[in-house]
């Protein structure tokens, strides 16, 4: 219960965990204010496309929002808006196992960006959240493919 | 802030790891004294029933107000807020006095903000630490003189400098070092091997004689592992010895590895909760929330009340408060309704009491009821306590509480729940 409420607490010790260590091209850093102050509630991530996947070469940028019930509740989790994939609705919200039922409050950021980042090429099916993406991947796997790698080339890394 | 996201420049590497992460951030490369809630040191440490262990307000801030709660590290549910383990918090206070100290002075500066203390310890690490009293010592004025914790006295961190001795981690019973250590909601650890020889009906505690609640617990790891590190020789022939004498005091059903509690595959379960107290808790047995009668105490001042259940009630418990309340059995108690959750259901939440959203239900005692949180549509996020827990507002603001009432005279439910795939 550090001081100034368990969610920030929580947040500021994620904050030193990830600068002392974190998976290799993936970036998360608190929300800057126009003022300069640091919103430790909004983080702006980078998660990178796997290896070896048709993801490959993407940066894709995801938004967690935290709550003051953190880490009793988990983040929200978006890409932008129309992205495309079986588990992000079209406002781009990410539909995932860990941010729902199986949330724990053991689980860390750095779980949630490697879990999303997993979720890229092995989507859920079962669980579709956009009918775009949901159609071509059920009925048209070389063109969710081609899509999916022309997205990837959308979001060239920054660095 | 390159090292948030990116690397550092080549030959800055270990400076940057150093300074950015903070002061104090290198002592913690042990992860087994690491709070899975709050990522910090563990402070006044709380071991659950499947063994996992939190710091005291961790666990209290992520209790479910009227559901059973989960475990942050495994989801097995729990219905009792465990006491302090005095020996987990003497070893962690040994290894760590500077980073202790430091979550002790943040603890109490938020303690302060809330006007409500955990329980102070005031035992030395020795040998009577998992074999004294409850060692949870209260102060004469709680709200003027707020708790002093034996570390912050320079001669007492001294002391605990020593190394750790054999006899600070024994086991109450077989007087040896503790092998596979389980910790009974009371706080007091044992051999898991030692735990059947207890009592035959219920786990009776040795050292404190309170009752364990529910099934036997599960091996605390985090100990287990620290003690065989510490001591891998005497670890090993413990090992051992339980080795050859592994039947002799067995009992069906307890539990030395992972929990055999099967969940429930159903997203919405069924229970009769229309006789719980919302987000109050017994400071005897530690039940939480309180199911059937709940006694308050007419003579606490502080804010967050002294509660006993029917059954710690009429055992006429002496054990101390839970949040170092000055609770005397001298005290006059009084059936309380006023947090039960018949009433909320009864009767629709006062103007300017949004907190709860409610349709206005009458419940017949006894009714089977089946409530859903709905956080603004997002499924399967259960609501923690929060400061609810401190006798604040009840659930989160836009939650929506969806019942379902079966009477069981053919009423049947009033709608489908949409689960989440």
């Amino acid at each position: 219960m550090a001081s100034g409420g368990v969610a920030r607490g929580r947040l500021t010790e994620e904050r030193k965990m990830w600068r002392k260590s974190h998976p290799h091209g993936f970036v998360a850093k608190p929300e800057t204010l126009p003022d300069g102050s640091v919103n430790l509630m909004v983080w702006k991530c980078v998660v990178p496309g796997k290896e070896g996947t048709d993801w490959e070469g993407g940066h894709f940028p995801v938004t967690l929002h935290f709550t003051e019930d953190y880490p009793s509740n988990p983040p929200t989790c978006k890409f932008p808006r129309k992205f495309l994939h079986v588990n992000v609705y079209d406002s781009g919200d990410v539909c995932l196992s860990i941010l729902g039922d199986a949330w724990k409050p053991s689980i860390t950021m750095r779980q949630i960006l490697i879990g999303i980042q997993d979720l890229l090429d092995n989507p859920n099916p079962a669980s579709p959240a956009q009918d775009l993406a949901y159609d071509l991947f059920t009925e048209n796997m070389p063109e969710y493919r081609k899509r999916v790698r022309q997205q990837a080339q959308r979001y060239p890394s920054l660095v | 802030m390159a090292s948030d996201g990116h690397p550092p420049e080549p030959g800055k590497k270990e400076e940057v790891a150093a300074t950015a992460a903070g002061p104090g951030a290198n002592d913690l490369d042990d992860p087994q004294f690491m709070c899975c809630v709050c990522l910090d040191l563990l402070y006044k440490p709380v071991v659950i029933s499947c063994g996992h262990m939190s710091c005291f307000w961790c666990v209290h801030k992520a209790m479910h107000i009227f559901r059973e709660s989960k475990c942050a590290v495994c989801r097995q549910p729990y219905k009792h807020f465990p006491s302090i383990c005095q020996l987990m918090h003497h070893l962690i206070l040994k290894l760590e006095p500077a980073d202790y100290k430091r979550r002790e002075k943040e603890v109490l500066e938020e303690e302060k903000r809330i006007e409500t203390y955990s329980p102070q310890i005031i035992e030395f690490l020795n040998s009577k630490n998992n074999v004294g009293n409850n060692g949870e010592n209260r102060n004469e004025d709680s709200k003027t003189r707020p708790p002093q914790e034996a570390s912050l006295n320079g001669s007492i961190v001294d002391v605990h400098s020593k190394k750790i001795k054999l006899e600070d981690v024994s086991c109450p019973l077989c007087k040896e070092m503790l092998y596979q250590p389980a910790v009974l909601n009371c706080g007091h650890v044992y051999c898991v091997s030692c735990l059947p020889c207890l009592n035959e009906e219920a786990l009776k505690c040795h050292v404190c004689g309170s009752l364990h609640p529910g099934d036997f617990p599960n091996v605390c790891l985090d100990l287990d592992h620290f003690l065989e590190e510490y001591f891998p020789a005497e670890y090993e022939s413990r090992g051992q010895k339980f080795q050859s004498k592994k039947g002799e005091c067995n009992r069906e059903g307890s539990s030395s590895g992972a929990s055999s509690t099967k969940r429930s595959s159903r997203a919405h379960r069924v229970e009769d909760i229309s006789n719980i107290h919302i987000g109050v808790g017994c400071d005897s047995c530690g039940a939480y929330p309180i199911r059937g009668k709940r006694y308050k105490c007419k003579d606490c001042t502080e804010l967050i009340g002294f509660d006993l259940c029917e059954a710690c009630y009429n055992s006429s418990s002496k054990l101390p408060g839970r949040f170092n309340q000055q609770h005397t059995p001298d005290h006059r108690m009084e059936l309380d309704n006023s947090a039960l959750l018949q009433r909320f259901l009864r009767f629709p939440p006062e103007e300017g009491q949004q907190e709860l959203m409610m349709e206005e239900a009458v419940v017949v005692p006894g009714a089977m009821l089946e409530l859903v949180f709905d956080n603004q549509g997002m499924a399967g996020n259960d609501g923690g306590p929060g400061d609810a827990a401190m006798g604040e507002a009840v659930g989160a603001p836009g939650d929506m509480l969806h019942i379902i009432i079966d009477d069981q005279e053919g009423m049947g439910d009033n709608g489908e729940e949409d689960q989440e795939a």
